[in-house]
């Protein structure tokens, strides 16, 4: 028997940049999983001291709130949200 | 200077003499260290995890970095508990642990757990040492870290190898940076001016933030009817006429009503945590929103505000006071009508004069109030008694109540109590307990009698979870589950074992000679009281209902109608 299929959830793209520490990438994943979103792509690539991490994501909750969340890591320097052609820039 | 000299280092650069700690394999680098430090007082609790809440309690009493230290596997797990009800609470916190050599990591040697990777979710930054070299910046940077902003633990995870090898780079203390603000008040105050029903909506992060004073003076200044959050408590002090006490989930019925009829909310230093809230849809319903926190990720986070100011609230709260005293707020019949309420729906319940009737937590909690000195600190364990003590007792600072509020951590009172202890040797520390949380870290007794603290143990002892109990009574159609505790040991023989003097009490009567032994004795002294066991917490919102359907005591409803409508 098939299962009713989910609603779509909303996507969004967030690109990151965040210093090349241990467990970057874990902290990353790790609150993008409790404020309630689903890692759909990701895309990263090392540069001198730092990783930029493009995610993209599906969730319900407004996208802000996880947008400030990451801003708060103390490692992360910029998290950029694509809003089609623009992007919203927020630097910790 | 190796590794684990470096780290006593910077304790003695940093003003840090006390820290809470339990020796093991890996960090046996540093506490070799210890011997040869006599700088650092080091306070060896009975299990890890009450070394984290013991330096977490350090830290509440005293605003001060809270230190605890363990070694790897068990010994980093241990502390998990302890260092996530910091997190939750906000509490500035360096956890140090050892670990396995570097070498050996990851190769499931013996005690290694993967902390970094475990702790996470629980902390504000962590870090694990793989060059030696880096430990003076990432020591400066984690305590910089713990305490700036809004504070938080931060855990440094060194392997063994790293505290025994020579560190070449000298320390170079960072420079504080001062908190940024948004001294901008222009909107908040028109929006403020012009509300006829405003109400003050504080939580722990003022005193977080050491703005006590700066809120005292703004909320004279305002006069603004307050409530505060279960970690607010406190904020206003004891006289401030104003205040309508907790709100939420066993908040006042007028604290409550005041949410619920006010046009703004002005917010400070809370978070609009769910059991303050209730269902957010019917939260302060008619009401715009100020909200003042050091942290931006809590603005818009649950309920959008109108208007938000972000950063240190003793300069925010000062530019307010300033236009507040050469202008008042006109809401004098807004005033009247929330003394009103608290008048009738405060947490005035008439005690049993009847001497040997059965003692009530509610009012154990009042006549204690009535009795200690007004620097009590009063570090409370989770469940009933947490709420009697959050609705009974009068607290004139919020650091004179230590309480855990986000995790709920039972077992958090005892070492707490400890650790604030330390902190104000002189103040009189009390531990009110439930039978529950009492078994939960009663190995702390112990650490008390080692110590010879002169902490004072209250057991509220109802036989029961009480707390669960409540709730499988008034929301699982009183289906009791698991929460008998009958067979409780005997806690007077228990603290006699540990060399700590006990006594008993059961009747009202006895209430208050109870606890003037209690204070007068020099030294510990646990006073066991057995109260009833049906006794509940009123008033109670249903978890996940509305604050305007408050649950009260059965037969003072229909008068409650009658007066608070």
């Amino acid at each position: 028997m098939s299962q009713p299929r989910e609603a779509s959830k909303p996507s969004y793209t967030l690109n990151c940049r965040m210093a090349h520490e241990a467990a970057a990438l874990e902290r990353l994943c790790q609150v993008v999983r409790i404020r309630g979103f689903r890692i759909s792509r990701m895309n990263m690539e090392s540069a001198g001291g730092h990783l930029d991490i493009a995610l993209t994501l599906e969730g319900s909750r407004p996208i802000s709130m996880l947008q400030s969340q990451l801003e708060k890591l103390h490692t992360v320097a910029s998290v950029d949200l694509e809003l089609g052609d623009r992007v919203q820039s927020c630097s910790a | 200077m190796n590794g684990a000299q470096h780290i006593l280092e910077a304790f003695h650069r940093h003003n840090i003499s006390t820290v809470f700690g339990y020796p093991g394999g890996c960090i046996m680098p540093l506490y070799d260290a210890l011997v040869d430090d006599v700088g650092v007082e080091h306070v060896l609790c009975r299990h890890e995890q009450a070394c984290a809440l013991a330096a977490d309690g350090y830290a509440r009493a005293s605003g001060k970095l809270g230190v605890c230290i363990a070694t790897s596997g068990p010994g980093a797990t241990n502390l998990i508990t302890g260092v996530a009800n910091a997190h939750r609470d906000s509490i500035p916190m360096l956890v140090i642990t050892g670990q396995v050599p570097s070498g050996l990591i990851g190769t499931d040697a013996f005690q290694e757990t993967d902390v970094l990777g475990m702790a996470l979710g629980i902390v504000k930054h962590s870090y694990l040492i793989d060059n030696a070299d880096e430990l003076p910046a990432i020591l400066e940077e984690a305590m910089e870290l713990a305490e700036g902003g809004r504070p938080g633990p931060v855990w440094i995870d060194i392997p063994k190898d790293i505290l025994l090898t020579e560190v070449a780079q000298a320390a170079t203390p960072t420079e504080q940076k001062p908190a940024r603000a948004q001294t901008d008040i222009t909107d908040a105050l028109a929006m403020l001016r012009s509300a006829k029903k405003p109400l003050l909506y504080s939580g722990g992060g003022v005193s977080l933030a050491h703005a006590e004073t700066a809120f005292r003076e703004f909320a004279e200044a305002s006069g603004m009817p307050g409530v505060v959050t279960l970690k607010g408590i406190g904020n206003a002090g004891k006289h401030n006429p104003n205040d309508l006490g907790m709100l939420g989930m066993h908040g006042s019925r007028a604290a409550n009503k005041a949410v619920d009829e006010c046009d703004l909310l002005f917010v400070v230093g809370a978070r609009l945590d769910d059991r303050a809230t209730g269902k957010l849809d019917g939260f302060a319903p008619n009401a715009r929103m100020i909200h003042i926190d050091a942290d931006a990720a809590e603005i818009n986070k649950l309920r959008p505000a109108d208007t938000a100011l972000r950063g240190d609230l003793n300069s925010i709260l000062e530019a307010f006071t300033k236009a507040l005293k050469d202008a008042p707020l006109k809401i004098g019949d807004w005033q009247t009508l929330c003394k009103t309420w608290c008048t009738t729906g405060g947490f005035h319940t008439a005690d049993n004069e009847e001497a040997l009737a059965p003692i009530t937590g509610p009012a154990f909690i009042r006549q204690m109030s009535r009795i200690t000195p007004d620097d009590t600190i009063i570090a409370c364990d989770v469940g009933q008694h947490q709420m009697w003590v959050a609705q009974h007792y009068h607290f004139d600072h919020p650091r004179h109540h230590l309480t855990s509020g986000g995790l709920g951590t039972m077992g958090f009172g005892m070492p707490a109590a400890i650790g604030a202890q330390f902190a104000d040797r002189s103040s009189t520390v009390i531990n009110v307990t439930g039978d529950g949380s009492f078994m939960m870290n009663a190995q702390e007794l112990a650490t008390i009698r080692r110590y010879n603290l002169p902490v004072k143990l209250i057991v509220l002892d109802n036989q029961c979870l009480g707390m669960v109990r409540q709730q499988q009574e008034l929301f699982y159609n009183n289906r009791e589950s698991q929460i008998n505790l009958d067979d409780n040991p005997d806690f007077v023989a228990m603290a006699r074992a540990f060399d700590i003097p006990a006594l008993h009490i059961e009747r009202t009567d006895q209430i208050r000679r109870g606890i003037e032994t209690l204070l007068a004795y020099d030294g510990p002294m646990l006073l066991h009281v057995s109260i009833s066991r049906e006794e509940n917490v009123w008033p109670i919102v249903k978890p996940g209902g509305s604050n305007k359907d408050m649950i009260d005591e059965p037969r003072r409803t229909n008068a409650n109608k009658e007066q608070v409508a």
